[in-house]
């Protein structure tokens, strides 16, 4: 597949209304041509796709070149239009600046455009940037605010977002602790919140749930659900403990569900890298003792295994995504309103 | 404190949330024909697809039966070359692929040999006691079609398509029957054995991301169904165009011709998907409920005014010289195989009334293009003054299937400027799931819903049948005529002068697609 990549404009503005005209333009391609243009007039009748208004949220110009790479991959799946704010309320001396591009892909035939603002504040304006947001959105389409890195959680400008997004995405093996977790779990449950939490880390786990809702499937192996007597979580014993944590709390508020309780063992182990490594869900009751096991395999594997009393059964392999942010926020892209999983899943792992 | 008493669970709690509502039952895929080129070009790499993104149950097996001898082994290498060839996710995955291929076996027999049914009933057993199959099993006939009826009845006589527990499925490849009354027969040799809900006839257009999105298209958004009717249609062309010749497939091709390979299953689906009327639900028989209605209502073709058929001869096709198609490999030198249909059709329903229906299809035409377009009436009255408005051409709204999948209108739109005038314009969209994601290869669709029950995208036996009738009541109507004088277009064109004839004698043209 051949992609071509144009760059079509990048200028600095400061004034919302010229960011604002600067959009149009750049939307409808209007630029370098004058006026009544054969490529103006071609503009006026072409109809251009876009399915969210994306804010991220950086505090450093490292960090947004990241951002910037990962929100153009994620470009050509999601066209949209996207705001960076790089917000350094710690630096003296206001300032305010804005830079509009757009950006034009062409894959296999298809055409994507996305246009960019990114909005750089110092001192009191960077607590203030959602002012400014808000009038450069497309109007009806969803606001998706994703926060790289740890959210200033005590920042204004956290709750001015939050208020105005439809969802904010985290990712919470940025580090997040305990407490961090519970403070992401009281965004989720405010009242006026009508921002529901997407987690990258939450995402990472679908292949898990997945194989483990798997075993459950097969022939006379519900029963035994019932009969869970526990859970064991090998993971790596470099302090990040959120993805073990969900994991767990998963399962627990799934089983809290129908009335059971799950006791949970976290095991961190110092031969394991980052991460969850294995999840091995114990069954007894009337049929037995069982053991379901899913271990993390090098090269993106999961392989899979049940053992009856001293049986083993057939094992398996299966992919285990290892997906690139880009990917990950593409899923939380698609995924409508309040994941009342993953909070049930946040709330029981806090527990 | 005593324990509770344990609560009973009556579905998996843990599947909440995620996007596929279950996991196949553990199952044996039979497939008879498995050292052919399905099977190595389509089915294996969608099982090995499946597998990698975890969607087939553990226990799942693969026993292959075709009458080569190989061993095991041999049997497995031959399969991993196929998938590293042929598999759209690359580079396999080797404990992937391990994985999937320790529940598979090879079965050596002649498909009308007796005692091999007995050995693979043996096998078959094995998997159950061995891997949970639990007699659960799909019978893949990836095989030349005269051997779908042998196959079939053997597997009714060894009794290994009806023992025991578990459901059995049988799954037949295209060409169904090559009549009404090879169709027919072939129904009914099936019956004798399975019930027709065991049954999943392959159409893999209807595996197509592409074609589930028109239906999308069409009962999704509530701005489209008012005006998709006689009222405001004037007419609907479908095309299906190629511009590859017919490549080796020269036997074949001799046998079928254009009418039966692509008239009779293509474009009858998307004949039926763009006219039916909305199902009450997307559950297998309601949505072939409605596309059956279609067929039924076709007024009766009138097929020497109805219908034009074509032969291509030598010609240039993207700026390459090409030979005619009695010079292909495996073609009669004074064969009257068509390579071309276009064919006039009217629906008599109250929806569709007096709108004609213009379908054509061909090999070396100019361009590949597969799509439905819809073509609007004209405003009731025009304000403008004439000189404003000699350019316009009427809405038309086109659904492409292939190359690039998406939508277009054709709307009117004023030239900028100080005077009054206007033109057509084209607006382009292309659908959510073309945002330059990979589409899953339709086989692998195919199979999930055969594994998981769910038989929508399949044809079902009326279906099938009221296409034959059609291509019969086509076929009978050449056949009272003096023989063609073909070829009659050349590679690269669109088709014979008469199919010009055809559409414009209605005071329409083809478009260009
Ligand atoms: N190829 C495609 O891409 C494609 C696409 C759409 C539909 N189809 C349909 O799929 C079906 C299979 O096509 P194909 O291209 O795979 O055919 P193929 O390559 O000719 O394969 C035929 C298979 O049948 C086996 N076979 C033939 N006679 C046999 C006998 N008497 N006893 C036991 N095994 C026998 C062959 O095994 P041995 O050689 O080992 O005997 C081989 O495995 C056809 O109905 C075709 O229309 C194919």
């Amino acid at each position: 597949m051949s992609t071509d990549h144009t760059e079509l404009s990048a200028r600095t503005f400061v004034d919302v209304h010229d960011i604002q005209e600067e959009l149009d333009q750049v939307r409808w391609g209007l630029h370098a041509d004058g006026e009544g243009s054969e490529a103006a007039q071609h503009a006026a009748a072409e109809a251009r796709a876009s399915v969210c208004n994306l804010i991220a949220v950086v505090s450093n110009e490292p960090e947004l070149g990241e951002v910037m790479s990962v929100l153009d991959r994620l470009s050509v799946t999601n066209p949209s239009r996207t705001l960076i704010l790089l917000a350094q309320h710690t630096r003296e001396a206001d300032k305010l600046e804005a830079e509009v591009s757009a950006q034009e892909r062409t894959e296999s035939g298809h055409r994507v455009s996305t246009e960019r603002v990114i909005l750089h504040a110092h001192g009191e304006p960077a607590r203030h940037l959602a002012s400014l947001a808000t009038p450069l959105l497309i109007p009806d389409l969803p606001v998706i605010l994703w926060w790289p890195g740890r959210p200033q959680f005590d920042n204004p400008l956290f709750d001015d977002l939050c208020e105005l997004a439809d969802r904010l995405v985290v990712d919470t093996d940025e580090g997040f602790d305990d407490s961090d977790l519970a403070r992401l779990l009281e965004v989720a449950r405010r009242n006026k919140a009508q921002a529901s939490i997407g987690d990258l880390n939450w995402a990472r786990l679908i292949a898990w749930r997945h194989v483990a809702a798997q075993f459950f499937d097969m022939p006379g192996m519900l029963a035994r659900l019932a009969h869970i007597h526990g859970v064991s979580i090998f993971h790596g014993s470099d302090g990040q403990t959120a993805q073990a944590r969900l994991l767990g709390g998963w399962i627990r508020s799934r089983m809290a569900r129908v009335g059971i309780d799950v006791p949970l063992e976290f095991r961190p182990e110092d031969s394991l890298e980052h991460g969850v490594h294995r999840f091995l869900i114990y069954t007894g009751g009337d049929e037995g003792p069982a053991r379901f096991s899913m271990s993390r395999l090098r090269g993106g594997r999961l392989s899979t295994q049940i053992r009856l009393g001293e049986q083993e059964l057939a094992e398996r392999t299966v992919r285990l995504e290892s997906r690139a942010t880009e990917e990950l926020l593409g899923i939380e892209l698609t995924l409508p309103g309040h994941d009342v999983l993953f909070e049930e899943a946040l709330a029981a792992a806090l527990r | 404190m005593a324990q509770a008493a344990t609560p009973t669970i009556t579905q998996n709690i843990l599947r909440d949330g995620l996007i596929l509502p279950r996991t196949p039952d553990p199952a044996a895929m039979v497939i008879f024909g498995a050292s052919g080129d399905l099977t190595a070009r389509k089915l294996m790499p969608a099982l090995y697809n499946l597998a990698l993104n975890r969607y087939l149950p553990s226990g799942f097996s693969v026993i292959g039966v075709a009458d080569t001898a190989l061993t095991e082994d041999e049997f497995r290498a031959h399969m991993e070359q196929a998938v590293q060839k042929f598999s759209r996710s690359q580079p396999v995955d080797r404990a992937v692929w391990q994985s999937l291929a320790e529940g598979i076996s090879y079965v050596r027999m002649p498909f009308d040999d007796a005692a091999g049914y007995g050995r693979l009933a043996a096998e078959l057993d094995r998997l159950d006691r061995e891997r949970g199959t639990n007699g659960n099993r799909v019978f893949y006939l990836a095989t030349a079609p005269q051997f779908f009826s042998v196959i079939i009845d053997r597997l009714g006589a060894a009794g290994i398509a009806k023992a025991g527990e578990g459901w059995k499925r049988v799954v037949i490849e295209k060409p169904f029957g090559n009549d009404l009354k090879s169709a027919q027969a072939l129904n009914q040799a099936i019956h004798a054995v399975f019930a027709e809900p065991q049954i999943y006839r392959i159409d893999h257009y209807l595996g197509k991301e592409t074609v589930q999105n028109v239906l999308v298209f069409r009962f999704a958004n509530g701005i489209f169904e008012p005006i998709w009717n006689r009222r405001y249609v004037d007419h609907v062309q479908i095309t299906v165009a190629e511009d590859i010749g017919i490549e080796r497939r020269g036997k074949y091709y001799e046998s079928s011709g254009a009418l039966r390979d692509i008239f009779q299953n293509h474009l009858m689906q998307l004949l039926s998907i763009a006219a039916m009327e909305a199902p009450p639900n997307f559950d297998a028989d309601s949505v072939r409920d409605e596309k059956v209605k279609v067929l039924k209502s076709i007024h009766p073709i009138d097929v020497a005014n109805d219908v034009v058929r074509g032969q291509y001869g030598p010609g240039w096709v993207g700026g390459q010289q090409v030979p005619g198609y009695r010079q292909e490999v495996n073609v009669s030198p004074a064969s009257t195989t068509e390579t071309f249909v276009a064919v006039r059709l009217k629906i008599d329903n109250w929806r569709w009334a007096d709108t004609p229906f213009y379908l054509r299809t061909g090999k070396r035409l100019p361009s590949r293009a597969s799509e439905i377009a819809i073509q609007f009436k004209n405003p009731p009255h025009l304000p403008f003054a004439k000189t404003a408005v000699q350019e316009l051409t009427p809405n038309v709204l086109v659904m492409r299937i292939q190359p690039h999948e998406g939508a277009s209108l054709k709307i009117a739109a004023k030239i900028p400027g100080p005077v009054m005038r206007l033109r057509t314009v084209n607006m382009d969209f292309f659908y959510g799931s073309s945002f330059m994601v990979e589409s899953p290869d339709a086989y692998e669709r195919l199979v999930l819903d055969c594994m998981l029950g769910d038989a929508t995208l399949f044809a079902r036996e009326d279906e099938v049948e009221r296409a034959w009738g059609l291509v019969d009541r086509i076929e009978a109507g050449w056949a009272s005529q003096p023989p063609p004088a073909f070829p009659n277009y050349a590679a690269g064109t669109w088709g014979p002068p008469e199919v010009d004839a055809l559409i414009e004698r209605d005071g329409r043209r083809w478009r260009r697609p």
